[in-house]
């Protein structure tokens, strides 16, 4: 098996399959500061973002995703990895996030952005690979894009 | 299930393997596996004889057409008003005049909303069905948006028939001039009752457009049989090259209808005051026309023709039912629809499994399929379903690689549950 089959393999991985199938973090809030949705009208695929925030931070955030695996559990793991951040700090994961889908070399962002830890939203590497693939990780950054949109960061 | 009408199968046998080796790229591998095509609704791959022919013109017979002085340009002219001739014959149109080359049936479509739609008036209507392709949809939305003609949109059943009952309804008030459905639905393998829907359709005074992109590569197709006043197809279902498509009209309706495009080939005279147009076809062909293409489309249509209609149509029944039969034991696989005629197309969904993920798990044993909505949205929500995978079947395709299919997906069911 050469290298870029290991790295096909490993594009589902345990994680991103049994958030697909149980996430930790859907549904919604009961008043949510800001909310932001993401569609891909290639697939239909749709998440719902709800997010309360405490000044400049995000108190809770919920997400209600139709979609595929990748799709779900990215909305998931975003979800996880931004609760307590600040707005800024959220946006710049994004960016991380979006440079790890890309080639390393081929991105400024990536060296810009590279203090910021992407945790368990590393799975998502194997993607590069997929390219036809990667709008469904990106979905729920879509989302969180425009619930940012009106709010300083 | 039913499935074409088929000759005694001794008559009909298909050497697959005969034919796959006629087939350069089913040799290749994917992700070092064995190349599983079962994506050939979407665009088919080309025999030799198609890549033979282009690369041929190419080499030794190309020149522009129509206007040459020269002996290559006359030669060109021949081999490409030659395809016209095939053309005809394969749709077996009572004259080559009524033939018509377009870049696909997507823009053969757009010539008749266009043209034809400049025919129609104001509280006049255009009738299709819930199941058409985008590409029988939006050409008539923006006529209806320019021109201030009524879109009517006909009901399918929950099995994935026109409903005909419905559609005669659609007709009752005498207003619909034109009848644009497909003769065979890409999504849900519905092979339509085109000679019945024509003569309802007539009897109210319509004219009647099949859309045929998925039909013509799985049954011969006799337009005057099925009394069709426009018939559309492309080049690249049937195992030709992309670029080309064909617009069958009869011949009083071309005559009438205002031209498409402007520009060279489809004039008569020119001052810089005005201008007459060519007789037909070539008021409708306006520009250099897709030369290679057409040659390439003229080799597919004779390669198809000796492989033999009765042969393809037996063959991908067989598929079909095998196909029907295998994916029914996958565990929480559903098929998309139950028509009483279905071509070489089965749509389905998973359980727990969304239609991108099954395709691109597939993918990774080589195995091609389409996930999504299939150009086909409206559809898509008639159904309640945002997306399916589909598996589509061709000239080519082994019984064996059907089970590949679904074999694979029960791996796949797994690793998900």
């Amino acid at each position: 098996m050469n290298s870029s089959t290991a790295e096909r393999d490993a594009l589902y991985d345990r994680l991103i399959v049994e958030r697909a199938r149980k996430p930790l973090h859907a549904g919604r809030l009961d008043a949510p500061d800001v909310q932001g949705e993401g569609r891909n009208p290639l697939c239909g695929d749709k998440t719902h973002l709800d997010i309360a925030l405490n000044g400049h931070h995000i108190q809770d955030i919920r997400h209600q995703t139709r979609g595929c695996a990748i799709c779900s559990a990215a909305a998931d793991l975003m979800a996880e990895r931004l609760r307590g951040e600040t707005v800024t700090q959220a946006l710049q994961v994004a960016d991380r996030f979006k440079a790890l889908l890309v080639e390393p070399s081929s991105s400024a962002v990536v060296e810009k952005s590279h203090q910021v830890p992407l945790g368990a939203l590393e799975v998502f590497a194997p993607l590069r690979s997929h390219k036809a693939r990667i709008r469904c990780a990106e979905l729920p950054w879509v989302a969180l894009e425009e619930a940012f949109s009106h709010v300083d960061g | 299930m039913a499935t074409h009408t088929a000759k005694s199968p001794a008559a009909s046998q298909l050497d697959v393997q005969a034919i796959r080796a006629q087939f350069p790229i089913l040799a290749e591998k994917v992700h070092d596996r064995p190349l599983v095509f079962l994506d050939s609704a979407a665009s088919a791959q080309k025999p030799n004889a198609v890549i033979d022919s282009m690369a041929n013109t190419m080499r030794h017979q190309y020149a522009n057409i129509h206007r040459g002085l020269h002996w290559m340009s006359e030669r060109t002219t021949e081999a490409y008003e030659g395809v016209r001739d095939l053309v005809a014959g394969f749709l077996n149109a009572p004259s080559r005049e009524e033939i018509v080359f377009t870049r696909n049936s997507t823009e053969a479509i757009n010539l008749v909303a266009h043209s034809f739609g400049a025919l129609l008036r104001p509280g006049q209507a255009v009738l299709i069905s819930q199941m058409e392709h985008h590409a029988n949809l939006v050409p008539w939305q923006m006529l209806r948006d320019r021109a201030g003609i009524e879109l009517r949109i006909a009901p399918i059943t929950d099995d994935g028939d026109l409903d005909m009952e419905a559609y005669k309804a659609f007709l009752a008030d005498g207003k619909v001039g034109l009848v644009a459905i497909t003769h065979m639905s890409n999504v849900l393998g519905t092979i339509t009752p085109a000679s019945q829907i024509a003569e309802v359709a007539h009897a109210a005074g319509a004219l009647v457009l099949f859309d045929g992109s998925q039909a013509v590569v799985h049954h011969k197709t006799d337009v005057q049989a099925l009394d069709a006043d426009f018939y559309t197809f492309t080049g690249h279902k049937l195992y030709g090259p992309t670029g080309i498509g064909v617009l069958w009209a009869r011949r009083a309706l071309l005559e009438q209808m205002p031209p498409f495009l402007g520009g060279g080939d489809m004039i008569s005279t020119v001052t810089f005051e005005r201008s007459t147009w060519a007789n037909i076809p070539h008021k409708f062909e306006a520009g250099t026309p897709a030369i290679v293409e057409t040659m390439g489309l003229g080799a597919a249509i004779e390669w198809v023709s000796q492989v033999g209609f009765d042969a393809i149509a037996a063959h991908e029944a067989a598929l079909t039912a095998h196909a029907l039969q295998r994916l029914a034991t996958v565990p929480g696989l559903k098929i998309v629809g139950n028509p009483r005629m279905r071509g070489g197309v089965v749509s389905f969904t998973m359980e727990d499994v969304h239609p991108h993920d099954i395709a691109t798990l597939l993918d990774r044993n080589g195995i091609a399929i389409r996930a999504g909505h299939h150009c086909a949205e409206p559809l898509m929500r008639r159904l309640g379903l945002s997306a399916t995978a589909r598996a589509s079947f061709g000239i080519y395709t082994q019984k064996e690689e059907i089970d590949v299919l679904a074999d694979t997906l029960v791996r796949i069911r797994d690793f998900f549950v």
